[in-house]
């Protein structure tokens, strides 16, 4: 029998190997299924759905042998969509809202708080409870008045009724289906509190709710809602809340706490090109991030690159002793590297500003001046970066081949015009991606920056919390969550997208360029 | 049938076959997971949570053990750092997955009440016990929002061998620093944080000549539209604080780890600082003395911080979280324990009145003169703005009048907008 045509001969057809396949899927089912159903016990729908449709998709490429190619792209764009699609939308639909301090809990969250909120007016009626239990776990209380000494009883679905108010209770009590209910000791009421708080008990005009071990009163919802006119009515007051972006207010501009998040459309992104604190350093901020990331990039090419030609040179001698040692800035974590440069240049006590300050007399004051503290980031961001642009270079350098240069020899070209006319363009060809890459990752590098100086100094004379340092990313967060001044993931959400568009239109660009290059070559 | 037709068959059926193993393996999970799910839902309604920095952890749990022989309700006392339990609680209780009750610091109300995270607490005849400063730092529009159970207060950390007699005034501060300076016995008589600046440990220069952040009303709430940092006062202080960087007798780039361990080589003779730092100071067996800080134009005021129990809003024991709180923290024996653990200023004026440890009565002293750190949510919008209006006169880089005027500007236009 022929094979089917689109299905390529070779031993995956093993019987071995596809029963293994089938344990691996079935093994993934298994855990989705799980997965899923515990998604739905949550109330998660989309989420679940979500999941099984990626689930059956799995299964669809790992059995459809004419989907063999996608097998090996499967993890890699599942992890695609879960890493990179999924936040981008998630913050897409962020920044359209007012998520962020204030507006923290979702609106069925924030009615429910006020719709439990009861208030006890002041000629109620305060009782002592004694509680009572069924089998299958319903509730029947009984409420004594220690004023008139009278009795209420009854369950959650039935109007209290008056019973016999002498004498001790009994173990045992009946409700009027005939259902038993016995006597809980007052010790175990406790644990089942926060069960009886949230039962409506009613005399007929009022709620009676206990509001604590044996206790319960005659009390009044604070709040009502119409879901109907989505209106909330104080009901001491009888003012009237409409919702406004998300908070309850009164017709007098009068809100409630706390708010809920809703959409509130494009505010966010009209807030990053309208509002004066933010526009006016937005273009510093921006000219010193692409500095800030263009000479990252150059400076530590520079450095890897001549690094990497000496130790190229086969002459040189303890090659790999050097090798290991101009490596282990690679090696050690950025953050205290950062850290350990911050003590070196400190003005007072640092050995790197002392070294300075004995050769030239002075030494720059790296945390306080403007342009000496961009310079101290790019110093150490060299020293951070260099390492890696070295590790490439070297590879690099070895995939020329060398008869080109035994050519160039014997044209009678230089070393300098070798390197310039053949080494540099050649190496260029396969670096430059890296180099874009690093560019993308230096125009966000918000833990150097922070680690630094949190983007200090100050700019004096402006009221922005921008500082001379701080790049597009921690621009962002300072805006977005301050110190301590609450945090606005809505706008910082705008602000990302904005970032990213920036990039992503440069990363396009240098993509473009990087093709002319090879076109050239 | 031939080999290569069976073998097609073969595959045609084992396509069929992960359903069938599916099934299998699946049907055990839901033929439990029904049952599981509702118990799993109600055992965390039972299971009363609290989320606890390290140091109270273990008499926590201490008092929870209690509390379930008691009432039979199990307590899973978690610990989670000081420092991250606000934003977690922000991040967790939403999506329903936060504690009952959480140990937090008194400044935090504003955030987490009008974001709707927190229960008002009804401390019933307990409301005694307590120092009524912790009590008024945990009330938040008229209602108490926390159980305190620790005070803290800066004040005046001197080196004894440098420092024989702590000074009582401002200006015999600076004498004694310029003398030990000149003498080059330290590199700074006085150590403050200047590189960042750190508003909270300058709050008492502010104050001590006459500047406030918000004004404190009679019954002892802030009046968020009277801001008072760029008042005559305000603006002396910064003042002071530029001609004591000229002088020398502030340097410029000092943090607060400099400050720390400069302190402990004894290079820095005075500082003004917390409790906190007790047990590095112990450890570190340099001879120190705790005073209040001294007086410039009238006592400065420092913050007084308050830690304690708050109840979430979003809990499923809210009920049994109270009861805990009022009948089983509030009480000499949890409090002590507390206390033996964490040694800050008590709130529960029992432990507090034996209190036999010298430095935290010092302390306490200092904390008498202080007032509890505004908690209102405007609070939260002054210290950016103030402390780069600090960084600007350390760094002399602005006229200190005009940057703690630009500053309370800005602060201004935040707060109302």
């Amino acid at each position: 029998m022929p094979q089917p045509p689109s299905a390529p001969k070779s031993s995956r057809s093993s019987v071995g190997g596809l029963l293994l396949r089938l344990l691996g899927l079935a093994f993934i089912d298994a855990l989705a299924l799980l997965l899923a159903y515990a998604l739905v016990g949550n109330g998660l729908w989309p989420a679940a759905i979500a999941l099984v449709v990626v689930t059956i998709a799995i299964n669809w490429i790992f059995l459809d042998e004419r989907l063999y190619p996608v097998r090996w792209l499967s993890p890699g764009l599942l992890m695609m969509l879960l890493m990179v699609v999924y936040p981008l939308l998630f913050t897409v639909y962020v920044a359209l809202t007012n998520y962020g301090d204030g507006h923290l809990l979702s609106k069925e969250q924030v009615v429910r708080q006020f719709t439990t909120q009861h208030y006890q007016p002041p000629d109620a009626v305060v009782y002592q409870t004694t509680v009572y239990m069924s089998a299958d776990g319903a509730f029947l209380l009984v409420f004594t008045d220690p004023k008139t000494n009278t009795r209420l009883a009854g369950t959650a679905d039935e109007i209290l009724k008056p019973i016999d108010a002498t004498g001790d209770l009994p173990g045992a009590l009946k409700d009027s289906t005939g259902k038993e209910y016995s006597k809980v000791e007052a010790m175990k009421t406790l644990r089942l509190l926060d069960r009886l708080t949230k039962i409506p008990f009613s005399d007929g005009t009022n709620v009676v709710q206990v509001t604590g071990m044996g206790k319960a009163s005659q009390r009044k919802p604070a709040y009502a809602f119409d879901p109907a006119t989505d209106q909330l009515t104080d009901n001491r007051t009888g003012v009237v809340y409409k919702p406004v972006k998300g908070t309850f207010t009164a017709p007098d501009g009068k809100t409630l706490s706390p708010g809920y998040h809703v959409m509130i459309g494009f505010e966010n992104y009209l807030r990053v090109v309208k509002d004066p604190n933010i526009r006016s350093p937005f273009l510093r901020v921006f000219v010193w991030t692409f500095l800030f990331a263009a000479f990252s990039v150059l400076l530590t090419f520079v450095v890897g690159l001549s690094m990497a030609v000496v130790l190229n040179d086969k002459s040189l001698p303890f090659r790999g002793l050097f090798r290991t040692l101009i490596i282990i800035p690679y090696a050690i974590p950025a953050i205290i590297s950062t850290l350990i440069w911050r003590g070196l240049l400190n003005p007072n006590y640092g050995q790197f500003s002392g070294l300075i300050k004995g050769v030239f007399g002075t030494s720059p004051q790296w945390f306080i001046d403007p342009f000496w503290a961009k310079a101290g980031i790019l110093l150490i961001n060299t020293w951070l970066g260099y390492p890696y642009m070295m590790l490439i270079c070297l590879g690099a350098l070895q995939s020329i081949p060398g008869d080109m240069f035994e050519a160039a020899d014997i044209d009678g070209a230089g070393k300098w015009l070798q390197f310039r006319k053949l080494t540099l363009p050649l190496l260029l060809v396969s670096i430059a991606p890296l180099l874009i890459g690093t560019f993308a990752f230096n125009f966000n590098n918000f833990g150097l920056i922070e680690a630094y100086n949190k983007g200090g100094p100050p700019i004096a004379g402006e009221a922005t919390p921008a500082g001379q340092t701080d790049i597009l990313i921690s621009y962002t967060f300072r805006l977005a969550f301050g110190s301590g001044a609450g945090a606005d993931y809505g706008l910082a959400s705008a602000i990302a997208l904005f970032i990213f568009l920036l990039v992503g239109g440069l990363t396009m660009l240098n993509f473009r360029y990087t093709r002319q290059l090879e076109e050239v070559t | 049938m031939p080999p290569s037709s069976l073998l097609s068959f073969f595959k045609k059926l084992t396509r069929l076959l992960p359903v069938a193993v599916l099934a299998t393996l699946v049907a055990p999970v839901f033929g439990q997971a029904k049952p599981d799910a509702g118990k799993a839902a109600a055992a965390k309604e039972g299971v009363l949570t609290l989320w606890v920095p390290k140091l109270a952890v273990q008499a926590v749990s201490n008092a929870g053990k209690d509390f379930t022989a008691k009432y039979g309700v199990e307590v899973s006392v978690q610990e989670v750092s000081f420092d991250s339990i606000r934003d977690d609680l922000k991040t967790a209780a939403p999506a329903g997955e936060g504690p009952d009750i959480i140990v937090g610091a008194h400044d935090w109300l504003g955030e987490l009440v009008a974001n709707g995270l927190l229960e008002p607490l009804d401390l019933g005849d307990k409301a005694a016990g307590f120092d009524p400063v912790s009590l008024k730092a945990f009330t938040y529009d008229s209602k108490v929002y926390g159980l305190p159970y620790g005070l803290e207060a800066i004040a005046l950390i001197y080196n004894k061998e440098l420092v024989p007699t702590p000074p009582a005034t401002w200006e015999e501060l600076k004498a004694l620093a310029k003398k030990l300076q000149d003498g080059g016995k330290v590199d700074q008589g006085y150590g403050l944080h200047t590189g960042p600046a750190d508003p909270y440990h300058t709050y008492p220069i502010f104050t001590g000549f006459g500047s406030y952040v918000f004004k404190q009303n009679p019954d002892g709430t802030y009046d968020p539209s009277d801001l008072g940092l760029d008042n005559e006062g305000g603006q002396e202080a910064m003042r002071e604080l530029n001609s004591m960087v000229k002088a020398g007798l502030l340097r410029q780039n000092i943090g607060g780890s400099d400050i720390d361990s400069l302190f402990v080589a004894g290079k820095i003779a005075m500082v003004i600082d917390g409790p906190w730092r007790l047990p590095d100071l112990r450890k570190s067996g340099i001879k120190y003395g705790i005073a209040k800080i001294p007086t410039m134009k009238q006592q400065p005021i420092p913050f007084v911080g308050a830690q304690g129990f708050m109840v979430s809003a979003l809990g499923k024991n809210k009920e049994v979280a109270k009861a805990f709180l009022v009948e089983f923290m509030a009480d000499d024996a949890s409090m002590k324990s507390i206390y033996d653990a964490d040694p800050r200023i008590p709130a529960w004026l029992a432990t507090q009145k034996a209190v036999t440890d010298p430095d935290i009565a010092a302390f306490a002293a200092s904390a008498a003169t202080g007032q509890p750190m505004p908690a209102i949510p405007q609070m939260s919008k002054v210290w950016t703005d103030w402390g780069k209006a600090l960084n600007l006169v350390f760094q002399q880089s602005e006229d200190p009048a005009k940057a703690i005027k630009n500053a309370a500007t800005s602060i201004r236009a935040q707060i109302k907008p």
